[in-house]
């Protein structure tokens, strides 16, 4: 077995796993549902949300440079990384210059992309992570499991016991209220008294050069105005033209999201502090992040661009619901990591992934800009067959099989033999074991094929006319 | 890391010469993303009603967003309306009052009010720039007048908001917003801090208040004003 099936294998035996993602995905499934079904006009709105999409990533190279423009004169600084490597060694850069010892972070997955609590323990500064769940993952040690729920994986009482062990005054723990509370009592001195924030970018807004975030508890503004330094680290595909453009992406973004028409709190940062502003950072640096887009778009990855991180597509994955963010392996999990993680890994390193999905179409249905998920995925089984990245097994039985499909004669002749010989197996009209049928068997039972092929059937029934 | 720069941009050019030959010029691009937006009127879910200001009152309270309202005729009653909120939470009549000359001028008598404000606030009183009937949105735009850490660090946090500075949709703000300087920040606040991130259940006051409370001043219906 490979690292991939390992995994899901362990994922799938772990029935406090299923619980925990069964009552978020299960919460967020119905949310989103209710807040669709008051929208008559979604399918429109969805449809507006992939034209903005489509629009600014066919002309990308003129927005980044009107955002770049704009922040510059915002008081921004403005950087350009290639890959992981340059965008941590920039935001490390900053923060040693800027002396800091302690940085707060509010969740970015393009920060978690690039490797940076990594980059960042390497640096020897202190990471404070301030989202309740990056909180919760970060005390354990976990990854995160889903993009908008990083602690998905973990039920309330396994978050009750980790508080109780790690924080300072947990008290009681007895709901999810009281740890909700005992988190802000420990991570509140430690908002303001770091050196650095930084966050990711929910928008890049070119005709402003500001960048929006958007969060329900308010960490991201108290991570970003108390320090001297807020860092931005952001995907290049985050850009919309405006902030009118924005709105229209954040009605589908939050909706498909966690089912509210908007987040508690919507920020669009510009700049740092101005002349007369009594808070804010006195300098607001903004990492500008390749990392494979540019090769997507020309690659035949470009609709993969439109993604607006909500995680619908996970939460309404058979797959991802079965074993879990974690199983697969890469930063982003379901349908869009397994779009993205060859992207980032390579796909010799992860080509399961695209084949971990029984193309029910499900994600596309629910995605807010229509990304064609199964195609994009189908795209990447094909490319791992003609690398020649499938075992030979694989190979060798679809040669086979191949060989036979094209000699019809030959065809019928062997399905005439085989279906009396799987008869021969069947019990009640299923098989629920058979020679060389053990990888199918082993976790289902295989219906018992009918006593005669279909083509056989055909002719019996046009001679009988 | 110019050279990072010119690689990334050298790149997406070499594939939109592929797709696109002709690129058209900046205008034409601008142009081209207004016109999408000529579509959105059309397709906002419905629901801002003639009366925006009753439109606002009624998204604000609902039990999603979880804020709670109530309406006075004028700016002189702003502070018996923090008064009674404070009898009634049974809080310290102490409070942090956002440093904006049109809430010190009030007559505060029986409240002690300091103009900066503490990592764990008890009160907060704030004045927002304009709310959004549509979402029933709080906009506050930082400043001088306008410290951003006001809407974040108190517990409870109450907010005076003028009827005639509600716009009723997103996008009716973000064109006002296209006529002013832009601020360090926008901040749009709908409703109690909160957070999902326990098994996906809707707990307030995460990090940011747990308690939100507007006092609408004005009329009390209205159709909108656009200009600020």
């Amino acid at each position: 077995m490979n690292a991939f099936t390992d995994r899901a294998a362990r994922a799938v035996a772990d029935t406090t796993l299923k619980l925990a993602i069964d009552r978020t995905t299960g919460t967020a499934r119905t949310k989103r549902d209710a807040a669709v079904r008051a929208w008559p006009q979604f399918q429109q709105a969805r449809e507006l949300g992939r034209q903005i999409k489509d629009h600014v990533i066919a002309h990308l190279d003129h927005y980044l440079l009107e955002f770049e423009r704009n922040a510059i004169a915002s008081g921004a600084k403005v950087h350009w990384a290639r890959n992981a490597q340059e965008a941590c060694d920039i935001t490390i850069r900053i923060c040693k210059d800027a002396g800091a010892r302690s940085v707060t972070r509010a969740k970015s997955m393009l920060g978690e992309e690039i490797g940076l609590p990594q980059a960042l323990a390497e640096a020897g500064i202190t990471r404070v992570e301030t989202d309740l769940a990056e909180h919760i993952i970060q005390l354990a040690g976990d990854p995160p499991s889903h993009i908008v729920w990083p602690a998905l994986h973990k039920t309330r009482e396994q978050v009750a016991a980790l508080f109780r062990a790690h924080h300072t005054d947990p008290g009681a723990m007895a709901t999810v209220e009281a740890m909700v509370s005992s988190a802000r009592r420990e991570l509140r001195a430690k908002f303001m008294a770091a050196d650095v924030g930084i966050s990711g970018a929910n928008f890049l807004v070119a005709d402003t050069g500001a960048i929006c975030t958007v969060t329900n508890e308010g960490n991201a503004e108290l991570t970003t105005t108390p320090p001297r330094v807020h860092i931005v680290t952001a995907g290049i595909e985050k850009l919309v033209p405006s902030t009118a453009h924005a709105m229209s992406l954040l009605r589908l973004l939050v909706r498909s999201a966690t089912g509210a028409e908007l987040t508690q709190y919507t920020t669009f940062h510009c700049g740092p502090k101005r002349a007369g502003d009594r808070d804010g950072p006195e300098e607001f640096h903004i990492v500008l992040v390749d990392n494979g887009r540019t090769r997507m778009l020309g690659e035949g990855l470009a609709e993969m661009l439109r993604c607006l991180r909500c995680g619908a597509c996970l939460n309404h994955c058979v797959v991802y619901r079965q074993i879990g963010g974690h199983a697969y392996g890469g930063v982003y999990p379901g349908p869009m990591g397994s779009v993205l993680t060859p992207v980032l890994d390579g796909l010799a390193e992860s080509k399961d992934l695209p084949k971990a999905c029984t193309l029910n179409g499900m994600c596309q249905e629910v995605c807010p800009v229509n990304i064609p998920l199964p195609t994009l995925l189908r795209g990447w089984r094909d490319k791992a067959w003609r690398e020649g990245l499938e075992p030979t097994t694989t190979r060798g039985a679809l040669g086979i099989w191949r060989f036979m499909v094209l000699r019809p004669g030959l065809y019928r002749l062997a399905t005439r033999i085989a279906l009396p010989v799987m008869r021969l197996f069947a019990r009640r009209g299923w098989i629920a074991a058979m020679p060389l049928a053990g990888g199918w068997t082993r976790h289902r039972d295989l219906p018992a094929p009918a006593a005669q092929s279909f083509m056989t059937q055909l002719r019996q029934r046009k001679s009988a006319r | 890391m110019s050279s990072a720069r010119a690689d990334i941009l050298a790149a997406i050019a070499a594939t939109r010469a592929a797709a696109h030959p002709a690129m058209p010029n900046a205008a034409e691009i601008t142009a081209q993303a207004w016109r999408l937006l000529d579509m959105v009127p059309g397709l906002r879910p419905d629901r801002v009603g003639a009366d925006v200001v009753e439109s606002f009152r009624a998204r604000v309270t609902l039990p999603a967003i979880g804020a709670t309202a109530e309406h006075v005729q004028s700016w002189a009653e702003m502070p018996d309306a923090v008064r009674r909120y404070l009898a009634t939470h049974q809080l310290p009549a102490s409070i942090a009052l956002q440093p904006h000359p049109q809430l010190q001028s009030l007559d505060w008598q029986g409240v002690v009010t300091h103009p900066t404000i503490a990592v764990d606030e008890p009160v907060a009183v704030g004045l927002a720039l304009g709310g959004v009937a549509e979402t029933g949105s709080l906009i506050f735009h930082s400043g001088h007048d306008a410290p951003t850490l006001f809407a974040f660090l108190p517990v409870h946090h109450i907010v005076a908001l003028e009827t005639s500075r509600i716009w009723p949709w997103l996008e009716d703000y973000t064109a006002a917003l296209a006529t002013m300087p832009h601020p360090r920040n926008v901040n749009l606040v709908t409703g109690a801090s909160g957070t999902t991130d326990i098994e996906g259940a809707l707990v307030r006051g995460a990090h940011g208040p747990g308690f939100l409370h507007v006092v609408l001043i004005g009329e009390r219906s209205g159709a909108l004003t656009s200009d600020l």
